[in-house]
């Protein structure tokens, strides 16, 4: 398994999408974190707490293992993959772990920069600012579902093999059906794998209006992700087993 | 044992049988010739080999094994098939980089490889601006990563201009020269009748022949009688009864080593009407075709 990892590793480093997928996560995690800091008018040290928790971290660290493993097919380099590395289960193993490594890597560069820029605009406007244990424990969870949602996204480039489609599908998913869900059905929307399980890791109160959340606990949130990548995993692997590559 | 061993290999896409019970096997230090028209079945048995399909029926081993049996596969078998393709904006030597880490090869293996083929210049180039020929010197090297036991390679001149072919050449010759197996597969015979030694010959999914490239097909064997008759089967029966050797051509018969007289002699005591009747030289590539039952004659 290590030769498979170290070469997972080595490819996602010698092109150019991880920088750029880890740029734009930046960016955007960096705009929204600066915008909310600065046009807000109260802010309690839960809000920064927060405030560093939702961010769009998850969903592109997610893209990134779909474009990981379904560039595979566009690229048609699923052939040679496979030549090189025959048993397809360990080859997706591999890629789940790379991806989920590559998602830990993203995540806490992001993670670090907003927690940095947006305490230094919030202590600027002398509002409270969370404290350094809850920066801790924000970074821990956010690393945590980081590494799952990049495994997931490899689960899925693989089961559905077409790049597009499994980009578009995994946006929908996280823009449309799961902030549907929230509203419509939010005891199935906590175990969402986009938005409603990884708020259960990060402890993120989606359910509020009572203050008290409903989310799952990050123990039962943690098992259900790993549930949907175990899912993706067996449905893609019996999928690539069975197929010629023609 | 053999290194390639291909056994009773049926695959069936469908309804369509793309391979049907071919049998034949390789030898170490030789470069077989896996020939056969467009749509033969020769690259559905070289991905048959490879655990990229799997065969409807029988076995294809390399040593005994599967593909996916062999430990460190790079090591004992090196491939390069005819779509083989590279993510664009990775360099030639990123991407050897990538198969050496998966192989377990030391990474000084890379550059030697790329000198081999004769990429050490363009190694940091993205294989997206390569040219056809570049790319086809990339995938050989990164068959060669492992130096493995057995070559395979499909269709590997497509793409390469007249020097890059008598590279190819010398490349697999000094390889069979290594006591290396090299199985290579074209549709051209022109283009690999110079550097193998044997020939496995296939047409609609079936053996035609194999052995040596002399025992197949001949050569320049002499002269060849073409012959068309008004009932083919009969002449030809009295052909053989007459002790000559005689293929079907399409629509009508090739006869090697008989004079145009000498058959319209046997079809006149056998009562036969002779439609066509003509000398011919026969060369390697109508030997090929006729085995195969492609081409025209008359």
């Amino acid at each position: 398994m290590t030769p498979l990892l170290r070469a997972e590793l080595l490819k996602l480093r010698t092109t150019r999408t991880f920088v750029a997928v880890v740029g734009v996560t930046l960016a955007l995690s960096l705009l929204v974190v600066v915008l909310t800091a600065l046009l807000s008018d109260e802010f309690s040290a839960r809000d920064a707490r927060d405030l560093f928790s939702a961010d769009f971290t998850g969903l592109f660290i997610m893209l990134l293992g779909v474009i990981g493993m379904a560039g595979e097919w566009r690229h048609r380099t699923i052939t040679g993959t496979i030549l090189a590395a025959p048993d397809r289960l360990r080859l997706m193993a591999a890629k789940m772990l790379a991806y989920a490594a590559a998602g830990v890597v993203l995540s806490l560069i992001v993670t670090v920069m907003i927690m940095l820029v947006g305490t230094i605009i919030l202590s600027s406007r002398d509002f409270e600012t969370a404290a350094f244990s809850d920066l801790i424990d924000v970074l821990w969870r956010n690393l945590l579902v980081a590494a799952l949602v990049g495994a997931l996204g490899v689960g899925i480039g693989a089961l559905v093999r077409n790049q597009v489609v499994a980009i578009i599908g995994v946006l929908i998913l996280g823009f449309v059906i799961e902030p549907a869900l929230f509203g419509l059905a939010p005891d199935v929307a906590k175990y969402g794998p986009t938005a409603g399980a990884p708020a259960g890791i990060q402890d993120i109160d989606f359910f509020g209006g009572d203050g008290e959340t409903d989310a799952l606990s990050p123990g039962v949130a943690t098992l259900v992700m790993l549930g949907w990548i175990a899912l993706f995993f067996a449905a893609a692997g019996v999928r690539l087993r069975s197929r010629d590559l023609v | 044992m053999a290194p390639v061993e291909v056994r009773d290999l049926s695959k069936r896409f469908g309804s369509v049988l793309a391979v049907n019970n071919l049998s034949f096997d390789i030898e170490a230090g030789r470069v077989t010739g896996f020939l056969g028209p467009n749509g033969a079945g020769k690259s559905t048995t070289l991905r048959a080999l490879l655990g990229l399909v799997r065969p409807t029926a029988g076995t294809a081993t390399f040593g005994g094994l599967r593909y996916e049996e062999l430990d460190r596969p790079s090591t004992k078998v090196g491939a390069v098939l005819e779509d083989a393709s590279f993510h664009p904006g990775r360099t030639a030597r990123n991407h050897l980089r990538v198969l050496a880490a998966t192989g377990e090869h030391p990474f000084e293996r890379v550059d030697t490889v790329l000198a081999d083929v004769g990429l050490a210049e363009a190694a940091n180039r993205r294989v997206g601006g390569y040219s056809m020929g570049m790319r086809q010197r990339l995938g050989i090297a990164a068959a060669l990563l492992g130096d493995p036991e057995i070559l395979i390679l499909d269709e590997p001149t497509n793409g390469l201009d007249p020097p890059g072919i008598v590279w190819m050449r010398d490349l697999v010759r000094a390889q069979a020269a290594r006591g290396r197996a090299v199985l290579i597969s074209s549709h051209l015979l022109a283009e690999v009748a110079q550097s193998v030694d044997d020939v496995v010959v296939v047409s609609r999914g079936e053996l035609r022949g194999h052995g040596t490239l002399q025992s197949v097909l001949g050569g320049d064997e002499g002269l060849v009688t073409a012959v068309r008759a008004q009932d083919n089967e009969r002449l030809t029966r009295a052909l053989e009864a007459a002790g000559h050797r005689v293929q079907p051509f399409r629509d009508g018969l090739l006869v090697p080593g008989v004079s145009p007289e000498e058959v319209g002699v046997v079809a006149g005591d056998a009562g036969v009407y002779l439609v066509a009747l003509a000398p011919q030289t026969r060369s390697l590539e109508q030997a090929f075709l006729a085995l195969t039952g492609e081409g025209t004659m008359l």
